[in-house]
């Protein structure tokens, strides 16, 4: 790959990112600007935003290089990322929406009337973000390594730097924008290369070196355990990322949260076609780059392989542009979202002390990314999703649905599905340190943290009942009842 | 469009007195009245049967998925345009019941909403 072109290509989208946030500043003006784009952003913008920030360094670059190591295994890490949406969509976002909070903790306060709850919820928030934000940055060293030879952790540390400079210029109205603009930029960063590698290799007649459903690297198929748990962390695990729920608060009303849901599914469903694509035929044309030993670099190197000359390094530097609009929209998202809880939490909830958060957000990740190694890209955000999903999915369901639930049923629920999950990966890393090989039920703890979660936060409130908020059918209320049409707080 | 600053609803839960009604706080109050939180539970009640219906319909084409391969042979090896078929399947065939299940709902949700209206008496 030539390095000029890399290079060229990740300053334009990292320019381009700056520009329009910049751009954002001026139209931004009070703290409610900054949280949530003061809840006007039109359904198209907002689903083209939230599809920009969802898809991460995961979906870019690992899905591609899972699909090409494991296989029809690996098609559920798009099917689970794609399916999570509807589950938010079936239980989360209308009520939510009509909560009026801004963050999960503001919504698990209102809802449990307890600071405590709120405290607990921040806590697992800034954890949740932080584990997310981490991969991200592995991603954009791999990146940055593999497309311009520069040292890995100069990839991590630009994202970070224009991440800052963005977040902290203009807020969320501009992010609106910015992860917009990413998502048409990331699915035609896929898309054209790969429609151009499989007309060139149409045109040439190339006959395929590998079969679909033969692994090149000789990886184990999964059990059904292994499948069943991943689907369950990634079915609720979407519904619990901070990220993904703070730009429900930019919908006008609830009718509008579910039909820019609606558009996000059609968005996703659309740009998952393409990694499958990579991967498919990466595995029949391409099986070497199984081998490498870094298959979540495939996606960048598979256009060289097929395409030479000028075409070809023009091709990869789209790709890499991609890459890095993956890194930066979700990364940013990420930042906003607990910048706008540890700003209000830990700081005064000012714009001022929203800048200051949105630095420490970005910063402490950076440190984690630069003391580990990259591990598969998807795999680490899919044990991201399990944790979500044993810890804010459970509170944020029960709390919608459920009237029963009280503070220290939801802290202990918290705590129990937190520990059980943080538990199962710190063991699970060990173990591979040890013996070079995880245990299904600690490689996916999903299957059993998430329902013990569940099971330990009902019964906790049960034995509670008597702290059931006085506010609990007024809460309700607001969550399930549509606005009047007139009288909505705009 | 005016541009009005908004705040965080920090105080609102403990004290829900504090500075006084908004537009909000009355919408809440008149549903206040028993019959009101009759309605309510009911809209509430329905809702979530819906959603859970959908869901559980959704899971059980997802699960169907992989039970076709098996039990139909010679099916996995099927090529579509040199496409072997149980990647048309997971990789593509999904999507549209993904797509199709969530239209269903965002429908049927609006619909019950809309007969809760029409009995809490609103327009």
């Amino acid at each position: 790959m030539n390095p000029g072109v890399a290079i060229t290509a990740v300053t334009v989208v990292s320019l381009a990112t700056a520009i329009i946030g910049f751009y954002g500043l001026r139209i931004s003006r009070t703290t409610g600007d900054f949280y949530v784009a003061s809840r006007t952003v039109r359904p198209w913008w907002n689903a083209s935003a939230i599809g920009g920030e969802y898809l991460s360094a995961a979906s870019f670059l690992g899905v591609a290089g899972l699909i090409l190591l494991s296989g029809t295994d690996a098609l559920w890490f798009p099917v689970g990322y794609t399916a999570g949406y509807l589950m938010l969509l079936l239980f989360v976002a209308a009520p939510l929406r009509r909560s009026g909070a801004y963050t999960i903790p503001d919504f698990t306060e209102a809802r449990l009337a307890s600071r405590t709850v709120r405290r607990v919820t921040s806590l697992v928030v800034v954890m949740v973000g932080w584990l997310y934000i981490v991969p991200q940055l592995h991603g954009a060293a791999l990146t940055i390594r593999i497309s311009t030879g520069l040292p890995s952790w100069a990839g991590s540390v630009a994202v970070v730097v224009v991440v800052c400079l963005t977040v902290a210029a203009g807020g969320m109205r501009s992010i609106t924008f910015v992860q917009a603009f990413q998502y048409w930029l990331k699915l035609t960063a896929l898309a054209v290369p790969i429609l151009f590698i499989v007309f060139v290799l149409a045109g040439n007649g190339t006959q395929p070196l590998g079969a679909a459903d033969v692994n090149p690297a000789g990886t184990a198929p999964a059990g059904l355990y292994q499948n069943i748990s991943l689907l369950v962390a990634l079915l609720f695990g979407t519904l619990g990322l901070p990220h993904v729920l703070v730009r429900f608060y930019t919908n006008p009303d609830g009718h509008t949260a579910r039909r820019t849901t609606l558009i996000v599914l059609g968005l996703l469903s659309v740009f998952y076609l393409f990694p499958t694509a990579y991967g498919l035929v990466a595995r029949m044309f391409a099986p070497d780059l199984a081998r490498s030993g870094q298959p979540d670099a495939m996606v960048l190197r598979l256009p060289g392989e097929f395409i030479g000359g000028t075409a070809g390094s023009l091709l990869s530097a789209l790709v890499v542009a991609g890459a890095f609009a993956a890194f930066l929209s979700t990364t940013s998202g990420l930042v906003v979202s607990l910048a706008g809880v540890i700003s209000q939490d830990v700081l005064d909830g000012s714009v001022r002390g929203f800048r200051w958060a949105a630095v420490v957000s970005a910063v402490v990740p950076l440190g984690f990314a630069l003391m580990t190694d990259s591990l598969a890209l998807a795999g680490s955000v899919g044990l991201v999703f399990a944790f979500t999903a044993s810890t804010v999915c459970p509170v944020l369901l029960l709390g919608i649905w459920w009237r029963g639930l009280t503070d220290a049923g939801a802290i202990a629920g918290m705590v129990t599905g937190g520990v059980l999950c943080g538990g199962a990966m710190t063991a699970g890393s060990l173990a591979l340190a040890g013996s070079g090989q995880t245990p299904a039920w600690l490689a996916q703890p999903a299957a059993w943290s998430v329902p013990l979660a569940f099971a330990v936060m009902v019964l906790v409130s049960r034995a509670t009942a008597h702290r059931v908020p006085a506010t609990m059918p007024r809460t309700m209320t607001r969550l399930h009842t549509p606005e009047r049409p007139l009288a909505t707080e705009r | 469009m005016t541009r009005v600053r908004v705040t965080a609803p920090h105080a609102s839960p403990g004290n829900p007195g504090r500075g006084g009604p908004g537009p909000l706080e009355s919408r809440e109050a008149a549903q206040d009245s028993e019959v009101g939180q009759v309605f309510v539970r009911s809209l509430i009640r329905s809702q979530l049967r819906l959603a859970l219906v959908v869901a559980g319909g959704f899971l059980l084409i997802l699960a169907a998925f992989p039970l076709i391969l098996v039990a139909v042979p010679g099916l996995a090896d099927t090529r579509i345009a040199g496409i072997p078929f149980d990647w048309l399947l997971l990789g593509l065939g999904i999507y549209p019941v993904i797509g199709l299940s969530a239209w269903l709902y965002v429908r049927s949700a609006a619909r019950n909403e809309a007969r809760y209206r029409d009995l809490a008496g609103e327009q």
